[in-house]
């Protein structure tokens, strides 16, 4: 190999030099209004977009999700109260039920009760009668059978003592 | 004058310059009237031509760069030749010539045959009154840069307009180029810009992108057939790693300033040693930079002619049955070279880009009190990452 056309690979070219700048120069201009630009602007744009649009479809996953266990959450109360009511109703209900039992039977007691005592009362009452017309009678009786005179006194101890077995039967 | 190359490519390019009409004139006339009796055949008759030269294979020549572009064995288009010249009696002047074979035959120049220059192609030009002062010629590697250059402006613009039209921006991205190109934008800024920038990768990330693919244009090109790569010109990755460089010193904090003129945290007489070794640090990066890049794409394609050289060396020792018998050999080998090379035209341009983005942050990143210890750190980690790819070609 010659050392002179070895050389060639390492000679100085101002000139080259002055055009490679040149038309670097010119593609890095070019390059940057025409290609980057709209290039990275473009990329930048849709990474964003991107970005939101996956934000966006979080939040509304999670908005959904949230109304989902508020729907859940609903339901569960609405049953709830639905069987609380229920049971309230039917509590209520059995409640009135032995109320109107427990109402009933003192009702019939105080009717059993006043039925007794106005039977007490027709019986006492009745009796009294009886006996004032018993009295009545034996004394009338008396005085017929005796007609004689027989002292008060006497009568009287004499009736007395007849009612007296009389109130013992 | 010899026979002219006319060719569409050439008009093009000669057309799209800004020409400063010279004092001995434009050899453009002449050489269009001669190119319309010359243009049938030529191609078949500059082969003939320039045969005698390429019966020796030499890796080196093949790799350097040249004021044509190589179709052997088709044939060789001359590119055109742009001289600032310093007359003689002091006068300057642009001359603009259609070719190499132009400039000998109409303006004059004579070419200086040095020992191992076969072709006046690869000779330098003397003007026969005055002297170049800086030659502006088209060379291969140039022409290359260029087409990088369109091929990446014209992706990432077509790209561009996708995302304008709403697709990618609105939509999911769509297609193969849509979705191939984005992620290795989306590569440079999540793996590159981003992690080694932070906050301040916006501002970057436009070089950063425009580098890596012009960088990994330029490496592919050299990969397919007649291709060139015009990251194995020194001048190409030099100019590449100033660009780094400017804004790595733009980009400087007073921190960083600081640390150079003035480091922190050390005796003064530490100091007046380390001074001196920050300033060359400041040089060493681009440096390095521009070397490895360049060193690694002329590595590989030195290797693969090498590998084809074995070929002819083994013809011209034992005959033309050995030499046949290397073939397959040869070739399974320069295939894998190939392969790895398309690998390291990747690698290459990504570790440009990655080291890129590590020198301007350690100037524009906010330092605390002291530097941090770089195996420590998330840089330190990505810098030792970067180093064993180095050593891949050589």
């Amino acid at each position: 190999m010659n050392p002179l056309i070895a050389a060639d690979l390492l000679a100085p070219n101002l000139g080259l030099i002055v055009w490679i700048t040149f038309t670097f120069l010119a593609l890095l201009f070019v390059l940057k209004k025409y290609a980057w630009g709209p290039i990275t602007t473009a990329l930048a744009e849709r990474e964003e977009r991107i970005t939101e649009s996956m934000e966006q479809a979080d939040r509304a996953l999670s908005e959904a999700k949230k109304l989902q266990a508020d729907n859940t959450k609903a339901r569960k109360e609405a049953e709830a109260e639905g069987q609380r009511l229920i049971r309230e109703a039917r509590e209520a209900a059995d409640r009135l039920r032995s109320e109107e039992i427990a109402n009933t039977k003192t009702q019939i007691l105080t009717l059993q009760e006043q039925a007794k005592q106005e039977i007490e009362r027709e019986r006492d009452s009745a009796l009294d009668s009886l006996r004032l017309e018993v009295a009545d009678l034996a004394i009338n009786a008396a005085e017929k059978i005796l007609n004689e005179n027989l002292d008060e006194s006497r009568q009287k101890k004499i009736v007395a003592d007849f009612l007296s077995t009389l109130s013992k039967n | 004058m010899k026979l002219q190359k006319q060719n569409l490519l050439a008009i093009l390019t000669l057309s799209s310059l800004l020409v400063v009409p010279a004092r001995e004139g434009f050899a453009m006339q002449d050489a269009e009237q001669h190119a319309e009796e010359q243009e049938v055949g030529n191609i078949a008759a500059e082969a003939e031509d320039h045969a005698a030269e390429e019966e020796q294979l030499d890796p080196v020549h093949h790799g350097s760069d040249s004021y044509y572009l190589d179709f052997t064995p088709i044939g060789k288009l001359q590119l055109p030749r742009i001289f600032l010249v310093r007359g003689n009696d002091g006068s300057f002047g642009v001359e603009v010539y259609r070719s190499t074979d132009s400039a000998i035959d109409r303006g004059g120049y004579l070419p200086k045959m040095e020992e191992g220059v076969h072709s006046v192609l690869d000779a330098k030009l003397e003007p026969d009154n005055g002297h170049i002062l800086i030659d502006f010629s088209l060379t291969k590697h140039l022409i290359f840069a260029w087409l990088s250059a369109l091929i990446v402006a014209f992706i990432f613009i077509r790209l561009a307009r996708m995302y304008q039209r709403g697709i990618g921006r609105e939509t999911p991205p769509k297609g193969l180029f849509q979705n191939m190109f984005e992620s290795l934008v989306m590569y440079i800024r999540d793996e590159i810009a981003v992690p080694v920038l932070g906050a301040k990768s916006d501002k970057y990330l436009p070089y950063l992108l425009s580098v890596f693919f012009f960088i990994l244009t330029c490496n592919l090109l050299g990969l397919i057939p007649f291709g060139a790569t015009a990251t194995a010109n020194l001048m190409v990755t030099a100019v590449l790693a100033s660009f780094t460089f400017i804004l790595t010193q733009i980009g400087g904090t007073r921190d960083y300033w600081k640390h150079i003129f003035w480091p922190p945290d050390a005796p003064v007489f530490v100091k007046l040693i380390l001074i001196p070794v920050e300033i060359m640090g400041l040089f060493t990066k681009p440096f390095a930079l521009a070397i490895r890049l360049f060193a690694n794409m002329t590595a590989g394609h030195l290797v693969i002619l090498s590998l084809i050289g074995l070929i002819f060396a083994f013809t011209n020792l034992f005959g033309p049955i050995v030499g046949f018998g290397v073939v397959p050999i040869s070739v399974g080998f320069a295939l894998f070279i190939n392969l790895l090379e398309l690998l390291i035209a990747t690698i290459q341009a990504y570790v440009f880009t990655m080291l890129s983005a590590l020198f301007i942050n350690m100037a524009v990143e906010e330092h605390h009190q002291h530097v941090p210890d770089h195996r420590e750190s998330d840089l330190g980690r990505l810098v030792e990452a970067a180093v064993p790819v180095e050593s891949l070609t050589s």
